[in-house]
């Protein structure tokens, strides 16, 4: 009973209070830049125990305060109390920081509206009945592209009530969500070492496995462990993640720091981490960039069903792109051969898709296995090899000799379209499908890049779905077209016409073989002419011989001779295209992709530490990611990135144009492909002159958007 | 000590490999200044290999910022200008701030700015392009380079380890550039070669 008294005369006392002084009352100070204010988490506070009470900043648009450490310049916020004898304010629970680029250097601090708590403690023999006031010389350097100090004295009063306090309705929630969500010591392993001229940072723990680390960011809490304003590359592991860091001005002093600490910041989550030197466990990486999600080309987080029909327009489109074309309508012309003739039609169309869903299976296990395996590849990694390019070459030759009517296909020598044996015209269709497969890699069709970008980070289940979704869109329109009765009666009828069409089909052909002769001597230098060439002549040869002979045959002799003749330098050809491997080209780089001259935007070859520099000098940044096998790529470059426009719009921002190449293999680029979440090219990037990410454009330029994208660039 | 050798070793390997590129390699204690050339307030050219087999001191300075303002009002930065000047040592202010931005001035309005502060140093030199600002990394409003007279990087850093601008920090404040300034005439080497840099960003084009 006694105690209810106490209690009641308590919340009299405290009812008094309130009429008195408000409870948690203060007044907002606005500084120039900012409104600030203490704010308390409680209404009262109980003699001996401990609040919050925060200092408020609502800071003008577009200017910032900082953290603890302020990064390359700029002063942390400080606060200094004036507290009635017996009270104590501890340190400010700092909230995770944004980054704050400016020109070329990195701070780190608040926009908007921030809230540092800070824990007050009442003495025991704080007075129940009281108010006190608490008082805060608070200085703020608040700065946009200029820096302002600017001070304030900030003072509370709060009232003492025994009791547990009530709430501040207005502020008990964001202070103690601002609590919550402030970086606290991890149970993480953190190490770090040096190698070569960067740091690595290897974070290990728990909490890491299989988090999204594409935001991991480092905040050193002292500001001379590292460069601020350098890119921290991420690179996961099963087991946590490894931040490549460019070291800060202590480690040109005597053997460097023995300890990093500071808050890893995942973008949702932050975490205090204190790094000692060693070396880096095993878990910490090997499992490469984390793919990107902030990308404004449509890719992104793609869940499974819209990477899949993503996967599945970009297969119809790809249908339309001159790499598979030719070969779709030599098949389209087979198909009308039996348009009358439903069954087999329908069986042909069936066996091609059958072809294409199994290569592009086959591509989607290798491409898996050989990334299972630690090595960059990505979408038309099979042309990144020059013995592949040059085998191709001699297929598309080939191809384009029996339409010629060199020679034929099988034994069979009776005119085209009048019925074919079924069995071997699926077999036919099926290699049809193959083949449209293989000669696809150049081409990206726009949708597929996202597609397979997403696939690739994915799970083998969810990555090999993508690619039959794409295979399924690819086979689509040719195997509809057998199935759907209308269109087959529509195609005109088969005739002697078919042979002059099949004979004109020939010279896409011959122009893909000439095209991918033109890759060959970009991978693999000059002397790779000679060979390919040489190659080509002794196939063309071969392809004669064997026409000659199928033409005996078919008058009934028996040209054995010939034909093993034509065999052997048919393997004689191809074994010339393959072996032995092929060299470097001499001049270097493979970087003179565009050749023919008619770019007159000068370019450097791309390197992370040159796009770096550029954006340190406060430039906007153009990176052209192409491979001169990709045909998506060269047609741009010629379309859109040739012309006059794009070349003034590239001298009047003062942008710099790097071009990285994936003609070969390349570790670099694919891991920047990967970080924008793309597994190919072509890939277009335009960095803004204050720094920040790249923006994605399209797949398919043209010249206002490129001078467009620059334009914007050079304000952004 | 090895440690620090194969960092060196690096960072001019870099410089090699970077040479050709528009980025200049970052420029590290112990290793040559970067070289430069550009014009003063008086219009005339200076460079940096004029005052080889001198002490020079580079001082980076935007007359609008609360850091420099600090030093400039309290008398701090001058008395330091001219105690090393005495001791022939050669002292360059540098404005790297593009035209339109804070603290950049033309040639004539350094000239003011120099005799109404009082200014001790031997030349005040404009930079409006950022060009010696990039070479040198420098960040900050002051930031502070001491080049000893073989032409070697022995400095560089804030100019003491009170990073604040509050007038009152400047009692009781170490000055890293006489610290080292002392330490290059006695024939020492710098026992503090780097510190943090502190103060306004510069404001680069």
């Amino acid at each position: 009973m006694a105690l209810d008294v106490t209690r009641f005369l308590a919340k009299l006392a405290a009812a008094c209070a309130l009429l008195v002084a408000a409870p948690a009352l203060a007044q907002p100070v606005d500084t120039g830049h900012l409104v600030a204010e203490l704010v308390a988490r409680d209404q009262s506070i109980a003699p001996g125990a401990t609040t919050y009470v925060a200092v408020r900043q609502k800071i003008d648009k577009g200017w910032h305060t900082y953290w603890r450490n302020s990064g390359d310049s700029g002063e942390a916020t400080r606060v200094v109390w004036t507290l009635p004898p017996g009270w104590t304010a501890g340190d400010i629970v700092w909230p995770a920081p944004t980054r704050q680029p400016t020109g070329p250097l990195m701070n780190y601090g608040y926009q908007g509206e921030v809230l540092l708590p800070v824990p007050i403690t009442a003495p025991a023999n704080a007075k129940p009945g009281e108010t006190v006031t608490l008082k805060a010389a608070a200085s703020f350097l608040v700065c946009e592209e200029i820096c302002v100090p600017e001070d304030a004295v900030l003072t509370l009063s709060l009232p003492v009530v025994e009791g547990l306090a009530d709430p501040n309705p207005a502020w008990s929630g964001p202070i103690a969500k601002a609590l919550s969500d402030a970086p606290t010591p991890a149970n993480f392993a953190s190490v770090f070492a040096k190698q070569g001229t960067n740091i690595v940072l290897a974070v290990t723990g728990e909490d890491l496995k299989g988090a999204d680390v594409s935001d991991a960011y480092f905040f050193p809490f002292d500001s001379t462990l590292i460069d601020h304003a350098k890119p921290q590359a991420i690179e996961r592991g099963p087991d946590g993640l490894t931040l490549t860091l460019t070291p800060g001005y202590a480690f040109q002093e005597g053997d460097g720091p023995k300890t990093m600490a500071g808050v890893l910041s995942l973008g949702d989550r932050a975490y205090e981490i204190s790094a000692i030197v060693g070396t880096p466990p095993a878990g910490a990486s090997g499992l490469g960039a984390p793919p990107s999600k902030a990308v404004g080309g449509g890719g992104g987080a793609l869940g499974l069903p819209l990477a899949a029909a993503f996967a599945f327009l970009g297969g119809l489109i790809l249908n339309l792109m001159p790499c598979v074309f030719p070969i779709l309508a030599m098949k389209a012309a087979s198909l009308a051969g039996h348009a009358h003739d439903r069954r087999t039609a329908q069986g042909q169309g069936l066996a091609f898709l059958v072809g294409v869903l199994a290569t592009f299976l086959a591509l989607a296990v290798a491409l898996i296995a050989v990334r299972a395996g630690g090595a960059a590849v990505g979408w038309g990694f099979q042309l990144q090899s020059p013995p592949v390019v040059a085998g191709l070459a001699l297929l598309m030759l080939a191809v384009a000799l029996n339409l010629s009517g060199v020679f034929e296909v099988g034994s069979s020598l009776q005119g085209v379209g009048t019925g074919l044996a079924g069995k071997r015209g699926m077999a036919g269709a099926f290699f049809t499908g193959a083949l449209a497969v293989v000669v696809a890699a150049p081409c990206t069709a726009p949708f597929m890049a996202p597609a397979l970008g997403w696939a690739l980070t994915q799970s083998a289940p969810a990555a090999i779905t993508v690619f039959l979704a794409l295979g399924l869109g690819f086979a689509a329109p040719f195997a509809l077209a057998a199935f759907v009765p209308g269109l087959l009666t529509r195609l005109p009828k088969p005739g002697p016409w078919m042979d002059g069409f099949k004979k004109l089909l020939a010279f896409p052909m011959y122009g893909a073989a000439a095209w991918l002769v033109w890759v060959l001597t970009i991978q693999a230098g000059e002397t790779a002419l000679a060979r390919i060439f040489a190659a080509a002549v002794i196939l063309a040869l071969a392809a004669w011989l064997l026409g000659v002979a199928q033409r005996r045959r078919a008058a009934g002799e028996k040209p054995l001779l010939l034909a093993s003749v034509g065999a052997v330098l048919v393997l004689a050809a191809a074994v010339a295209a393959i072996w032995p491997s092929y060299g470097a080209p001499q001049s270097g780089q493979a970087a003179s992709a565009s050749a023919g001259g008619a770019a007159s935007v000068p370019y450097e070859a791309y390197s992370p530490e040159k796009l770096a520099a550029a954006q340190a000098a406060g430039k906007p940044v153009f990176v052209n990611f192409t491979a001169a096998w990709c045909v998506t790529c060269q047609v741009n470059e010629k379309v859109a990135l040739s012309t006059q426009g794009v070349a003034e719009a590239f001298k009047q921002t003062g942008a710099v144009y790097l071009k990285a190449d994936w003609t070969l293999k390349d570790a670099v680029i694919e891991a920047e492909l990967a970080k924008h979440g793309r597994a190919g090219v072509p890939l277009y990037l335009v960095y803004g002159a204050k720094g920040g990410d790249g923006v994605i454009l399209p797949q398919i330029l043209t010249e206002g958007l490129i001078v467009r994208a620059l334009k914007d660039a050079q304000s952004r | 000590m090895p440690d620090f050798r194969s960092f060196a070793f690096a960072a001019s390997a870099a410089a090699l490999t970077l040479a050709a590129g528009p980025a200049l390699a970052a420029p590290a204690i112990g290793q040559p200044a970067p070289p430069f050339t550009i014009k003063d307030g008086a219009g005339q050219t200076r460079s940096l290999s004029e005052f080889k087999g001198k002490t020079v001191v580079l001082e980076w300075t935007n007359t609008g910022c609360p850091y420099v303002q600090k030093h400039y009002e309290s008398g701090n930065m001058q008395g330091l200008q001219k105690g090393a000047t005495k001791d022939g040592v050669v002292w360059l202010t540098l404005i790297s701030s593009a035209p339109g931005k804070q603290g950049y001035v033309s040639p004539a309005e350094a000239k003011t700015w120099k005799a109404t502060t009082g200014a001790g140093s031997t030349a005040v030199l404009l930079d409006p392009t950022g060009q010696v600002g990039h070479a040198y990394e420098a960040k900050t409003t002051p930031h502070m380079y001491v080049v000893n007279p073989a032409g070697t990087l022995v400095y560089m850093g804030g100019i003491d380890d009170k990073p604040t601008a509050d007038p009152a920090s400047l009692k009781g404040a170490t000055n890293y550039v006489a610290a080292a300034l002392s330490d290059v005439k006695a024939g020492r080497p710098v026992a503090k070669a780097v510190s943090k840099p502190y103060g306004c960003t510069i404001k680069y084009g």
